[in-house]
């Protein structure tokens, strides 16, 4: 074995770049919840992009029972030794990945090998689990993906613009929102002023990842990578694709603020 | 032409054209770009790759959406399945009083009809299975469960279900399948097209 989990708290898995190609069975892609940092962490240790690592919405202690070479999303490669411990926080950040020179050993089912918890593939990693190397071989040199400064994120506006009073984007798109405690790989709950609907019917429709949505209480709802395939609740607007990493980055009970 | 809205930046939605859902995945996995599709009741999503449409793709959907309604449908053949079923649900006692029966005419009337399998979503797994007996039709509970048990079959509106994992619930339980896991590690064991019945 390769090393040992010490400690885990909060919402740890094992997690790739996900399981895209399943959504007419209402599997969601799941995978990272932020890919750019999977890639980092994957990249600092010399892995292929996809290669599985330990996604972190929390805390992780690690005892190495072999010499390993591990990475983080932000730090670069280090060599442990056997009997060496790591830990890694997600903090300041909403989520870190732990990547292993090598990957994470962790089988491939249903053309992935992350944790997809709505569909009960894997599961959340807990103290005494023992990970391997996937051996893997080493990729070239890398830079990491570029970050984007700290600014608004940005939205598509719609695509139901009718089941929302005048005004509710302009509302989205002026406020700052909280990401509360409640979120996880499903759904990132914001706390803020509420999004005012009309009386148009609820329609099961289908969903994407970055979709905000909006239940009655118009509190709402962004959707992550295990987000339900369909829902009845209408979509204000959806985060614009390449900023979606950067609003999963933001730690719990910090604020964001949207522009279109 | 046919009407598409944008979902975000890599996907489009549009309303569902009068062909069958294996017809439909089949079609649009087809399209340059798209790696996911989800056919819902009354509408169609398609997914791109990470890189986003060209602007000559966005001016060409109109023209691919209006072609689905020709689109051949999937030579597979159709499935034929059928699930053990135990009528023994929570709400077996409410269905019956709802709809005018005794317990044993709704579980009848269920076991008899065969289904097909409209669309997916909800929960990885789920089917909505269409052609519940209009006698039976009924609109979902006014206050959701927060847990109903894998393997739980339940009606609501047109449709009857079986619930793939333990989760929150709104349609009314009438049985349960046996012998079965609705999710695995192989996948969903019902799939869109699927004709499915239920031997009590």
């Amino acid at each position: 074995m390769s090393f040992v989990v010490v400690r885990a708290l909060g919402l740890v898995t094992v997690q790739d770049l996900g399981r895209p190609g399943r959504m007419h069975e209402a599997v969601p892609p799941g995978g990272a919840l932020v890919r750019d940092r999977l890639i980092a962490a994957n990249r600092a240790a010399r892995n292929p992009d996809d290669a599985p690592a330990i996604e972190v919405l929390g805390r992780l202690v690690i005892r190495a029972e072999r010499a390993l070479v591990i990475a983080t999303d932000t730090t670069a490669a280090r060599a442990v030794p056997a009997g060496g411990e790591l830990a890694v926080a997600s903090e300041p950040r909403r989520v870190a990945y732990l990547a292993v020179r090598g990957g994470i050993a962790s089988p491939l089912v249903l053309g992935g090998r992350g944790a997809l918890l709505c569909a009960g593939l894997g599961g959340l990693v807990r103290a005494g689990q023992r990970f391997d190397s996937a051996e893997l071989a080493e990729a070239a040199a890398t830079s990491p993906p570029s970050e984007r400064p700290e600014e608004p994120i940005r939205l598509v506006a719609g695509p139901d613009p009718a089941c929302f009073a005048p005004g509710a984007l302009e509302i989205l798109t002026s406020a700052a929102y909280r990401i509360l405690p409640s979120s996880d790989r499903v759904g990132t709950r914001l706390d803020g002023p509420a999004l005012p609907r009309t009386a148009a019917p609820e329609i099961t429709r289908p969903m994407v990842i970055g979709a905000i949505e909006v239940p009655h209480d118009g509190a709402p709802i962004v959707l992550g990578p295990e987000h339900p395939t369909t829902g009845g609740y209408p979509i204000i607007a959806v985060v614009a694709h390449t900023d979606l990493g950067r609003l999963f980055s933001i730690r719990l009970g910090g604020t964001v603020r949207f522009t279109r | 032409m046919a009407d598409w809205v944008p979902l975000g930046d890599r996907a489009i939605r549009f309303a569902r054209p009068a062909r069958s859902a294996r017809a439909l995945v089949r079609a649009v996995r087809a399209w340059p770009g798209v790696i996911d599709v989800v056919v819902a009741r009354h509408d169609v999503a398609a997914y791109f790759d990470d890189a986003p449409p060209s602007e000559a793709a966005w001016r060409a959907w109109p023209a691919w959406i209006d072609a689905l309604a020709t689109a051949p449908d999937d030579p597979a053949p159709v499935r034929d399945l059928a699930l053990r079923a135990i009528y023994d649900g929570a709400d077996l006692g409410h269905v019956a009083a709802a709809t005018g029966r005794t317990a044993d005419e709704v579980c009848a009337l269920h076991a008899a009809a065969t289904y097909t399998v409209e669309t997916m979503g909800f929960a990885p797994g789920f089917a909505y299975l269409s052609g519940l007996p209009a006698a039976l039709e009924l609109p979902r509970r006014t206050t959701p469960r927060t847990r109903v048990p894998a393997g739980a079959i339940a009606i609501a509106g047109a449709h009857t279900a079986v619930y793939p994992f333990d989760s929150p619930g709104g349609w009314h339980l009438i049985g349960s399948v046996v012998g079965v896991q609705m999710f695995g590690p192989a996948g969903p064991l019902l799939q869109l097209g699927d004709r499915v019945r239920f031997v009590p």
